[in-house]
């Protein structure tokens, strides 16, 4: 059972904890808010969103173009010895400029949008049933499987799961839209249960084979880019799965996999790990599955119940949790209360941090904490946060120097320059003028914004030392300093 | 219980095995490093699929001509290893090392149902799995897992803008950058000639709180994470962990930054991003920086249409980067320590498209080139007419290649890395 946090408990810390990990962080503004809400006020806002906050209107692009047209014509000029590779380039560009506006478009929700928890459980189920866009190759296919996502976050599981099985971006990802009566394709059958429902050791590869045969005559239809049923590729013979035998089509059998006790765990341990703690202690992946299968695999109540749980809010809990490299980007935005980086910007701090929005490494997702930090990944941190902070002024400004603006990951920076255009954040914003002459109340200001958790008190008056040091120089370079100096450290990783 | 045994399957199971090589590992002669007599690899990665058959040639073979009416380069030009064989003719400093007894080419290297898609192929390639398993650590990541427990950091060091995959492991170990000058933390404002107050205050800030949080460790060395042994590394706090990173992010920083000011080749390498690269691979050796495993890679090689030009090209820069790799090395005196090994996600098709092109195919060749190597020709060359889909089969697993220079170069046991014993080859 999880224990429900006394009421007495709910402070400034806890509400700053709720909604970094409910969400993408708060500034201390938002975060006063919260604390006054109240626990059950501030978890109802999270997960009680109104149903428009899921009815998200797609970049303007993101409709289906008769994929089949396209590829078709490709090809014929292929085989009449044409030069193909002007067409195709053309197509395979849009598609690169079309998944970098989705990145965008996604960051900016997350930022600025109305449902924070909507958004970060939607990353959550993006990595689950992780699916790369360099294999699925269409922009429209990854909007709309991420649109299907959102839209059943909250929902139930197994209506997800079913969802997913008929999405385009997954059955191209895992072969599925390939599979055929007489050659049952077991790639996806094989996921569904190692990664997406049970866990592996909870099944049998006879599971996967019949498995594999009760999803066939899922195909797409190229010309919609929509799922379609294609009842003449079914294989419509009795199959023998988990002991069951019968003519089982592909929704029994994800019904069958949800209801093992295997699935409540295997879900429950892993909304665990994302949202509270690494390694999560036996009774408190029970008690999470206990949840689940009590809420019938619903799960906005089990969310409800994680941020509600005193377990949530436990000191080993808070603080703890090594910054994912897109939570980087969002909660460093509005802690620095700046503009996203610009979508290139974005896309390669992302690939150097090690998470690229709808490119995960494969079909496992991102394994996550302390696999994000490597001595490459902790200094591009330190140096992406310079760019945040002070913006493009500190690329350097000739040619051949700007080639060097590679220096903090931007490649081929010379044609960028335009691309990775920023200015440095508005210090008016962070520190009142009054306080600024107090080097002591300057540094109380800014770390109560930028962690949660309370520094050492060495790293302290050294931020201190820091502003001393510069005299009664209180100009804004000094001052930007400071911050590029407190986000370059180990503890502003954690959230 | 039979029911729970019968429920085992053979992913479990290798899972298990795994786990079991894994406590076993723990145990296993640790890799030490002085940087300045242990072996070394270069891994060179020939990205989007290499043509094979126009690197190693197989000219006295009709189908070859036949399959290829525009692409083929004939016998009159091609550098005759034997009566069959024969490389590029834009490989001409290669082939003189191959006379020179440098070069080691396994021919026909490839895997059980071979996959055509670049990303997958490639992820196949970097992680050692079989075709049907997907595995997130990469093989080289599992070596430092492994194998180098209380290494430096830069037990790896990968050259580019990305960790390619082979460095992925449980603790990410290796470091990445372009240029030595990007591997390093940038104050705001750079200061002239000495620190800068920004940088001064970084250092104390990414230093103090190891030594502090641990006590007994000294700041300097003892609380690098390399320090730690690698089970340990996971009972680490989040934030102890960071600390740790942290200091040795700015060790190795240092570290390579003093070592690119010191150390200039002699040898002038040509333009190119693969030049570029093993030049800086070339002065991290000079200067001993402690790696085992160096990584540089080469793009371009998706040849779906035009091949001839860019083919050749390819060649020249490949052939030309590594010659005066070899060059530099060889008047360092540490040729003898260094083995590089090449490889591709796939070679291509052997009947040439409508384009003057190649399509993705499977088997195709590795090099293996160093001082100290056992040269010639390894593994047998594929048929060009008993084919798979139109592909050359394979008939050397990658893995027998990396086993072999796991077991026989590195001195780490292969089996712990890749999971399972694959048959060496002569090559070491």
């Amino acid at each position: 059972m999880l224990t429900p946090l006394a009421d007495s408990k709910w402070n400034e810390a806890a509400a700053a904890h709720l909604l970094n990990r409910a969400g993408f962080g708060g500034t201390p503004t938002e975060i006063e808010a919260v604390r006054r809400k109240g626990l059950a006020a501030a978890v109802r806002d999270l997960v009680e969103v109104k149903s428009d906050a899921a009815n998200v209107p797609p970049p303007s692009w993101a409709h289906p173009r008769n994929i089949q047209a396209q590829r078709m014509e490709i090809k014929a000029a292929k085989d009449r010895g044409e030069n193909f590779q002007g067409k195709a380039r053309q197509v395979r560009m849009m598609e690169g400029e079309e998944i970098v506006d989705l990145r965008r478009w996604w960051l900016d929700r997350m930022l600025t949008g109305p449902a924070p928890l909507l958004e970060k459980m939607t990353l959550f189920w993006h990595g689950h049933f992780a699916t790369s866009a360099q294999k699925v190759q269409d922009a429209y296919w990854i909007w709309l499987q991420n649109d299907t996502l959102r839209r059943n976050a909250f929902g139930n599981f197994a209506t997800l799961v079913k969802k997913i099985s008929r999405d385009p971006a997954m059955m191209i990802y895992l072969d599925l839209q390939q599979s055929r009566k007489e050659h049952p394709n077991e790639n996806w059958a094989r996921e569904l249960m190692e990664l997406f429902t049970v866990g592996i050791g909870n099944y049998t590869e006879q599971d996967i084979r019949e498995s594999a045969r009760t999803f066939t005559g899922y195909r797409i239809d190229m010309t919609t880019q929509q799922f379609r049923f294609a009842p003449f590729q079914q294989d419509r013979g009795p199959k023998t799965f988990m002991g069951k035998t019968g003519s089982l089509n592909g929704d029994d059998i994800i019904d069958s996999l949800v209801s093992k006790p295997a699935c409540a765990q295997f879900i429950g341990r892993k909304l665990w790990r994302f949202f509270v703690e690494d390694d999560p202690s036996r009774q408190n992946v029970d008690a999470i599955a206990q949840r689940t299968r009590a809420h019938n695999f619903e799960m906005r109540p089990v969310l409800r119940e994680i941020f509600s749980s005193a377990e949530f809010y436990s000191e080993r809990v808070m603080g703890s949790q090594i910054k994912s490299p897109i939570q980087y980007i969002v909660q460093t935005s509005k802690l620095l209360d700046a503009p996203p980086p610009s979508p290139i910007a974005a896309q390669n701090a992302m690939r150097q941090m090690g998470q690229i929005l709808f490119a995960p490494p494969n079909v496992k997702g991102w394994d996550g904490g302390k696999e994000w930090i490597s001595t490459s990944t902790l200094l591009f941190r330190y140096n992406f946060a310079n760019y945040l902070i002070n913006g493009d002024a500190i690329l350097p400004q000739n040619l051949q120097q700007r080639r060097q603006g590679a220096d903090v990951g931007f490649g081929r920076a010379t044609q960028m320059a335009e691309q990775v255009r920023r200015e440095p954040i508005d210090l008016g914003k962070l520190v009142p003028a009054d306080v600024r002459s107090k080097p002591r109340e300057v540094v109380d200001l800014l770390i109560r914004r930028f962690f949660q958790t309370r520094p050492a008190q060495k790293e302290i008056d050294s931020f201190v030392q820091y502003l001393e040091s510069r005299t009664s120089d209180t100009a804004d370079v000094t001052l930007r300093e400071l911050i590029h100096l407190m986000m370059s450290t180990p503890q502003f990783q954690l959230t | 219980m039979l029911g729970a045994a019968a429920t085992w399957t053979l992913p479990v199971f290798l899972e298990k095995t795994f786990f079991a090589l894994d406590a076993l590992a723990a145990d296993a002669v640790t890799q030490t490093v002085t940087g300045k007599d242990g072996t070394i690899l270069v891994v060179l990665q020939m990205a989007g699929g290499n043509d094979g058959l126009n690197m190693v040639v197989p000219y006295s073979d009709d189908a070859y001509h036949v399959a290829r009416p525009r692409l083929r380069l004939s016998a009159d030009k091609v550098l005759k290893i034997d009566n069959h064989i024969a490389l590029s003719p834009k490989l001409a400093g290669l082939k003189s090392l191959y006379d020179e007894g440098h070069v080691a080419i396994v021919q026909g290297v490839g895997y059980p149902n071979p996959n055509r898609s670049h990303f997958r192929s490639t992820e196949i390639w970097q992680t050692a799995s079989d075709a049907d398993r997907t595995v997130s650590d990469g093989w080289l990541g599992r070596y430092f897992d492994n194998c180098c427990g209380g290494a430096d950091p830069t037990v790896g060091v990968a050259i580019g803008e990305e960790t390619p995959q082979a460095f992925a492991a449980k603790n990410p170990t290796g470091v990445t950058f372009s240029r030595p000058e990007q591997f390093r933390f940038r104050p705001s404002e750079p200061g002239r000639g000495q620190l800068s107050a920004e940088e001064i205050f970084f250092r104390q800030l990414n230093e103090a709180g190891v030594a502090e949080e641990s006590g007994t460790v000294a700041s300097n060395t003892g609380g690098s994470i390399g320090a730690i042994p690698g089970k340990a590394k996971n009972d680490l706090s989040t934030l102890d962990f960071l600390q740790r990173t942290a200091l040795d992010a700015q060790l190795s920083s240092d570290k390579i930054l003093a070592i690119a000011r010191k150390y200039k080749s002699s040898v002038t390498y040509p333009q190119g991003q693969l030049a570029a690269g093993l030049n800086i691979i070339a002065r991290m050796i000079a200067g001993g920086l402690p790696t085992r495993v160096y990584y540089a890679s080469q793009g371009g090689f998706d040849t779906h249409a035009g091949q001839i030009n860019t083919h050749e090209r390819l060649m020249g820069e490949f052939n030309d980067a590594v010659t005066a790799f070899v060059a530099d090395l060889k008047q360092q005196g540490n040729f003898e320590r260094v083995l590089l090994l090449t490889f591709s996600e796939f070679g291509r098709r052997v009947q040439e498209n409508a384009n003057g092109g190649t399509d993705h195919g499977a088997a195709a060749p590795m090099f293996v080139l160093g001082g100290a190597i056992k040269p010639g020709l390894f593994g047998k060359y594929p048929s060009l007419t008993d084919l798979d889909h139109g592909d050359l089969k394979f008939n050397t697993d990658f893995r027998s290649v990396y086993g072999t220079v796991l077991d026989r170069w590195l001195k780490a046991p292969s089996e712990i890395v890749l999971g399972r014993k694959f048959p060496a080859l002569a090559i070491v």
